[in-house]
């Protein structure tokens, strides 16, 4: 009779998760030590890249509400366009709309007895009623001025100069020493990040201005947009179109560009961030390390108990590479709910809407498992290597 | 003739300079008893270890089940103890915090079999050893005797043709050191070799065949 083959069984995964698993069990504070280190890297991480993608979102939201498609031109101190300004550029092709403002040389104080040079940067504006059309500005109190407005002492604040004024609120009963008179604060704009210059705007009508404030009835800057596909093209001629005489002398810009760049700042910053997460997803791989090599030196007859029952190297290493891999992955998963949670905290303080990306929790996870991997490994071949004879000696 | 469980012939193993066991010559039977006896250092767990194939020979063969344990790799060695024998210590090795049910299974764990046929065969083999009412009990509230009995059940779980059991009275007190004696013997009547290494000679005694070891050499018991 011969004598069959010695093929060794293969071990069902679900055994495989369970023997590491009791190994996890029966030390639960050092396992729970050891998890701590890898999700504080791995919640490190998550957040930053969830606090990242939450503020990029908000920033395309916010650049989506504006629309990528504004362009101003913008004269230079002391200097204004001519009043062709709006007509040419509204004649441009493609050019959808045109407003402008133009600056005035007066200044606005919360009431008649504020000292003269306490102008808080604030600059009034004579502006065009279709300004919020195009600028993408709103209110958030009262409304932008109408025509009915215009040739009365009406004014609109920016929000920056609303509350440098303590100006909350709008109606008849708000106003503002303006020019040497009252106005009227009818509205409060929204703080706008695309155009930060008319957050330290006052805005009144163009003829009461002229009519009252000494206004030249020059604009200062126009704002046009024209069709999303025509941007790249008009934008070169707006400074010809706005001033014909001197095109050198207005500044065209495209303010999204402006976002754009802060965008690109913030990912630098975060890459800086996700290294210091990925040093200490680094420190908790070690940890991981120390607890498995220190759970092989204690487990020494537990080894030698297993290789008597019949486990061969491979699955000794298996067991141990195993343990290795759920105790991280038990950090990881804390540290990816721990990042959201982070996450979800911090846009919320900052009334963003939170968002972490998929990949950043998947990656979380691949990557404690990357971790457990590399970090199990060599205590794992330890183990494995352990002679069966020396590993059931009494310590 | 049937093929026996366990032969050495001309078996050495040698520690650096220490020759721990010297030529030795050993036949055992299936179905057999016996006890190997000899003072401490006088080479048993040498002897244990080998034909248990958790050390090899430095020199000789040794043939297990019909086996040339020399011809293995350490896979099919793994194997080998998986399927043919059955381990008991002295000092239990049970896992904490693990009830009764479980660590008995365990004795099957790299079989390749389904935990639930596992812990079924766990079941009948704690009733086999008398612990039927203590499925449940974590090692920490058996005592010494009924600990070894659960070892015990571990070890013939799968059925295995020979026990090596390693004083495995030594660290239990003499009543239930007699308790886990008359289970090795009922093993034995049903079938299973068991081979009982031990330094007490009352025990040796008590078996029907005793090999005897001094200074790493078997000096009787090696019938021909």
């Amino acid at each position: 009779m011969s004598a069959p083959p010695l093929v060794p069984a293969r071990m069902p995964v679900a055994d495989v998760i369970r023997v590491g698993g009791h190994g996890l069990r029966s030390r639960p504070l050092r396992v729970f030590l050891s998890a701590l280190g890898i999700a504080i890297g791995i919640a490190a991480m998550v957040g930053v890249m969830g606090i990242s993608a939450s503020s990029t979102h908000e920033l395309d939201r916010r650049l989506d509400s504006f629309g990528t498609n504004l362009l101003t031109v913008t004269a230079e101190e002391e200097s204004h366009l001519p009043t062709t300004a709006v007509s040419m550029i509204g004649a441009l092709p493609d050019v959808d709309s045109v407003s402008a403002v133009g600056r005035t040389g007066v200044r606005v104080y919360r009431n008649d007895h504020i000292p003269a040079e306490r102008t808080g940067g604030i600059v009034v504006y004579a502006a065009r009623t279709d300004l919020p059309t195009v600028a993408g500005a709103r209110t958030v109190a009262g409304s932008w001025l109408t025509e009915a407005h215009t040739a009365y002492p009406a004014v609109v604040l920016g929000w920056t100069a609303a509350r440098s004024l303590a100006v909350y609120e709008t109606g008849p009963d708000q106003l503002v020493w303006l020019g040497g008179r009252w106005f009227t604060v009818v509205g409060i704009l929204a703080p706008n990040d695309l155009l930060t210059d008319l957050d330290y705007g006052a805005f009144v009508g163009w003829p009461v201005a002229e009519r009252e404030l000494g206004f030249d009835g020059y604009p200062t800057t126009v704002y046009t947009r024209p069709q999303q596909s025509a941007v790249t093209a008009v934008q070169p001629l707006l400074g010809a179109a706005a001033n014909p005489e001197n095109p050198g002398e207005a500044t065209v810009s495209r303010p999204s560009e402006v976002l754009k760049a802060q965008l690109e700042t913030r990912r630098t910053l975060n890459a800086l961030l996700l290294g210091l997460g990925a040093v200490a997803l680094l420190v908790g791989g070690i940890g991981v390390a120390n607890t498995m090599v220190i759970s092989v030196l204690e487990r020494r007859s537990e080894i030698g108990l297993r290789r008597s029952l019949g486990a061969t190297r491979g699955q000794i290493r298996t067991q141990f590479l195993a343990e290795a891999l759920l105790l991280s992955l038990l950090g990881g998963a804390g540290g990816v709910a721990l990042g959201i949670g982070i996450t979800a905290a911090f846009a919320a303080t900052q009334g963003w809407a939170a968002v972490v990306p998929p990949w950043a929790m998947a990656g979380g996870v691949a990557a404690t498992l990357l971790i457990g991997g590399l970090a199990g490994f060599y205590p794992a071949v330890r183990a494995a290597r352990l002679p069966p004879t020396e590993a059931l000696a009494n310590p | 003739m049937t093929t026996p469980v366990v032969e050495l012939s001309g078996v050495s193993k040698r520690y650096g300079d220490v020759l721990a066991l010297d030529d030795a010559d050993l036949r055992i039977d299936r179905g057999e008893l016996l006890a190997v006896v000899g003072p401490s250092g006088s080479g048993k767990s040498t002897l244990l270890h080998i034909m248990g194939t958790l050390d090899r020979p430095t020199t000789g063969t040794l043939h297990i089940d019909g086996y040339d344990v020399g011809a293995l790799s350490d896979r099919e060695l793994s194997v080998l103890r998986a399927r043919t024998i059955g381990f008991v210590f002295q000092q239990f090795h049970l896992a904490r915090g693990v009830p009764a049910i479980d660590i008995v299974a365990d004795g099957l764990l790299y079989s390749g079999r389904p935990r639930g046929f596992r812990r079924q065969a766990a079941e009948r083999a704690l009733h086999r050893v008398g612990l039927g009412h203590r499925m449940r009990h974590l090692p920490h509230q058996l005592s010494g005797g009924e600990q070894q009995r659960v070892a015990i059940a571990r070890a013939v779980l799968g059925g295995p043709p020979l026990l090596m059991a390693d004083e495995p009275t030594g660290a239990l007190d003499s009543q239930s050191g007699e308790t886990v004696m008359a289970l090795l013997r009922d093993l034995n009547d049903a079938g299973t070799t068991v081979v009982v290494i031990t330094h007490d000679r009352d025990i040796a005694a008590s078996l029907p065949r005793q090999v005897r070891l001094k200074d790493g050499k078997i000096i009787s018991g090696v019938r021909a």
